[in-house]
């Protein structure tokens, strides 16, 4: 974070519009109450609602809170060291919720980069009816969770669902119990969320596309390169920063996986697809163990600060760059 | 569906174009109708009576088409669609109209004042979009109950309108527009605010309407924080009210459908009127979910 954007861009970068950005100087010497007022009421909310929570979740989880009884005794990192000691449900449920969320995240991102650049990469070109082909791979991202989820487990349904129908009906196969069964569980989860999510980053990757000057293809074309050989050595070098982008966000997004697992599978069988997010609600809200769910959150907050930094990365980079 | 959006305008082809497209055609249509084919199933299937819905082999089209599922839904003891619709539009609406007037005003003197600690506020601010949500959600439950906020649309407004992503999106914008209009209003008489009201604002547009699209989205769609904060059936949104009946009706399929049907009819409208804004939208922000 050493950016200071009150410089404006380096004027070999700037567009006209830049050249006048910053702002005009104050010219009295007095303090200049102005700005603070205009600042303070988001500053209230801020410090309310992001600053003091922080700290709050950090003293719930070094206290065990007890709502009913209203005494909250100073307990240390006892919340913390259960989720390194083996045998306590904290152990075992967090670190299976854990890899849970990151086989669901190792599994989804490929996929949903993949088939995002496919579908952008058929729908560059102009061609009959492509305003209607993208508006169908869009539309399912518009729905909610809910809507999603109810809809997939009813199209995996172990016994009349439409997938079994389809077997059935194409190959007489018998039905498979896909939502009670460890392992098959996760199939309607990253199918449905595949069908859910796509269309955004197919969105970005058409936009990415969009800007790749034509004339690189023409020269290729000229030297006598394959189709093959023009998306490998223009098309994907030249989405590189998008795909970065799309990894992060996917990967940020497919680490918060709560709706699609709880729905669709509620978790199970047997915590199988019980994503850690879940287990952090259930452990707060079911069994009302604030404090370690409070220390939980912490802990997987770690991990997702990593993810986090990342893209915050680039977006200081949107902020160089005068972008947004 | 049709294709409300008129294709962009194609650069001159040449006329051995067609053949060779042809394939990639035909795989788009293969593809949308993979795409579409749930949505179909969810419809189709809202429209079948029980026995039809559940037979087998399948019914790939409503035998007999009956609305018997919508009714029932819509009148259910259980819960009420319309209610759960209209709470969650006056949550999103409350939310956007104040989420884009705070970060407009935040985003106002970062923009264009100099004063003391300016970049450090803003740094300051910005470094939260690293603290995951998942931190906070626990103690900021704790601190609904302590407001007596749980079950209230308080719990479902306030806490979110401390984001920041829509400061830095409109702080980019207003940085971009030129100062000589902003001198001009100064010589003129114009006080800051005017100047924000009257010049800024109106030069935002189409800022401040992506930031009001994503943040009624944001709303509309949350599901995490209301399913715990609000449990009392009337001040369900949308999204929570129709997994209560999808508990309910874990086995009546066709009333499953047609409340899904239902719950993505809003959705599915808005997106018709507002989709090439949407998408224009999110490839310029890079703003994802």
């Amino acid at each position: 974070m050493t950016v200071t954007p009150a410089t404006p861009s380096p004027p070999a970068q700037t567009t006209p519009a830049q050249t006048t950005t910053a702002p005009a100087p104050v010219p009295r010497r007095r303090l200049n109450l102005e700005p603070y007022l205009y600042l303070l009421p988001h500053a209230v909310l801020f410090f309310v609602f992001t600053v003091y929570p922080i700290g709050y979740g950090l003293y719930i989880s070094l206290h065990r809170w007890d709502l009913l009884s209203g005494q909250q005794p100073f307990v240390g990192g006892e919340f913390y060291r259960n989720l390194f000691t083996p045998g306590t449900p904290q152990f075992d449920f967090f670190w299976k919720t854990l890899w849970n969320t990151t086989f669901f995240t190792l599994v989804s991102v490929p996929l949903l980069v993949a088939a995002a650049l496919g579908l952008a990469l058929l729908l560059h070109r102009p061609i009959f009816g492509r305003a209607f082909f993208r508006a169908v791979f869009f539309m399912p991202g518009i729905l909610t969770v809910s809507v999603m989820g109810i809809l997939w487990r009813w199209l995996f349904d172990n016994q009349i669902g439409l997938v079994n129908a389809a077997r059935d009906a194409l190959f007489h196969a018998p039905p498979i119990p896909w939502l009670s069964t460890e392992g098959l569980a996760w199939v309607p989860i990253v199918v449905g969320t595949v069908w859910w999510t796509v269309g955004f980053n197919m969105t970005l990757y058409l936009a990415a596309l969009g800007n790749v000057p034509l004339s690189l293809y023409e020269a290729a074309s000229l030297d006598g390169a394959t189709p093959w050989q023009s998306f490998r050595f223009i098309t994907v070098p030249m989405l590189a920063p998008v795909t970065l982008f799309v990894v992060v966000t996917t990967a940020l997004a497919s680490f918060q996986l709560f709706g699609q697992s709880l729905i669709i599978t509620n978790g199970g069988p047997n915590r199988s697809t019980q994503s850690v997010i879940q287990y952090i609600t259930e452990e707060g809200f079911t069994n009302a163990q604030y404090s370690s769910a409070a220390a939980m959150g912490f802990a997987f907050g770690l991990v997702m600060l990593v993810l986090t930094a990342a893209q915050f990365r680039m977006m200081a980079r949107d902020v160089r760059e005068g972008g947004a | 569906m049709t294709d409300l959006a008129p294709t962009p305008a194609r650069p001159a082809a040449p006329r051995r174009r067609m053949p060779r497209d042809l394939p990639r055609f035909l795989l788009l249509c293969l593809l949308s109708l993979v795409f579409l084919a749930p949505v179909y199933w969810m419809i189709s299937t809202s429209l079948k009576t029980e026995a039809d819905a559940i037979s087998s082999p399948v019914q790939w089209l409503p035998r007999h088409v009956t609305f018997e599922n919508y009714v029932s839904v819509l009148t259910s003891p259980d819960g009420n669609i319309l209610r759960w619709t209209g709470n969650s539009l006056f949550v999103a609406l409350a939310f956007t109209v104040l989420h884009v007037l705070l970060c407009a005003l935040t985003a106002y003197p970062l923009a264009r004042m100099q004063f003391r600690g300016r970049n450090a506020w803003f740094w300051f601010i910005l470094s939260s979009l690293m603290i995951p949500g998942i931190v906070t959600l626990i103690p900021t439950y704790i601190m609904m109950l302590n407001f007596g906020w749980i079950n209230s649309y308080h719990a479902l407004i306030w806490p979110g309108l401390s984001g920041v992503f829509g400061v830095f999106l409109l702080r980019q914008f207003f940085m971009g527009i030129p100062r000589e209009l902003e001198e001009a209003a100064r010589l003129d008489g114009a006080n800051s605010l005017q100047i924000l009201w009257r010049i800024i604002l109106p030069l935002s547009i189409p800022s401040l309407v992506t930031l009001a699209v994503f943040a009624f989205m944001g709303s509309w769609n949350n599901f995490l924080w209301p399913l715990f904060t609000v449990t009392d059936v009337d001040k369900m949104t949308l999204p929570v009210g129709i997994t209560t009946f999808s508990q309910r009706y874990v086995t009546e399929y066709g009333k499953l459908m047609a409340s899904t049907t239902l719950a993505a009819v809003p959705a599915l409208i808005a997106y018709l009127v507002a989709q090439r804004f949407l998408e224009a939208g999110l490839s310029t922000t890079g703003l994802k979910e």
